[in-house]
């Protein structure tokens, strides 16, 4: 999962490796090793500069209860049901939780945005990336969840505020 | 940059990926002296959060490894 959100994040899942290696195995922790410095390697140096409202909004992400609540309650869905009895399988959890990851980090990122200063819906699409009507849905959800505030019309323009 | 050397941040679990590490150098195997490891009592304990602190703090990679 961190893998695909870094990958929306423009940072890229190369730059995360997951391995199994047990204590037995020298031979294969020196190969893991081996092959992930290659790999970052070949990736060149990486910016937290560059990326710091992208990272920002992963770790809101990352640590808001949406995304860990539907972490928590895979095993319950997939193999007892959710509260209707229904029984989730594998592929439709992960699209479930994918669309979630997506769409949450979107939000945040736009949070990132508008307490950075961009304050208009045009502004927050250009530095933002996405299309003016998926920015609107964004922020009235942003508005119910008390993160953003409507604040005031400047010429005929709606200016929000980060709360 | 032909000499870049990266700095990978590593989370090594104790029973697994730490003694492995510990005996690829008892046995003096070479690997890449690129990770900076970091020993949890499980690779359970990994938040992602600590992943994209790790990034935010300058490294170039995270290996989780169990």
């Amino acid at each position: 999962m961190t893998q695909k959100l870094l990958d929306i994040t423009g940072i890229g899942k190369d730059r995360l490796h997951l391995a199994w290696v047990s204590s037995a195995e020298a031979q294969r922790f020196v190969d893991v090793v081996t092959q992930t410095t290659a790999t970052v390697k070949g990736l060149g140096k990486f910016d937290p500069q560059e990326f710091a409202s992208a990272l920002s909004a992963a770790e809101m992400t990352l640590g808001g209860e949406a995304l860990r609540w539907l972490v928590g309650k895979e095993v319950k869905l997939t193999t007892s049901g959710d509260v209707y009895g229904r029984k989730w399988d594998t592929e439709r959890y992960e699209s479930v939780l994918d669309a979630m990851l997506e769409r949450e980090y979107y939000k945040n990122l736009i949070y990132q945005a508008v307490k950075e200063g961009c304050t208009s819906v045009r502004d927050i699409c250009t530095r933002v990336g996405l299309e003016l009507k998926k920015v609107s849905y964004l922020l009235a959800d942003l508005e119910k969840t008390n993160q953003i505030e409507f604040k005031c019309m400047e010429d005929r323009k709606p200016v929000f505020a980060a709360l | 940059m032909a000499d870049f050397e990266p700095k990978i941040v590593a989370f090594l679990c104790n029973w697994c990926a730490y003694a492995g590490a510990d005996l690829a150098g008892v046995s003096r195997l070479q690997y890449p002296s690129n990770i900076r490891p970091i020993r949890v009592m499980c690779s359970g304990r990994v938040d992602p959060l600590f992943i994209v602190k790790a990034f935010k703090e300058g490294c170039d990679g995270v290996l989780v490894a169990g």
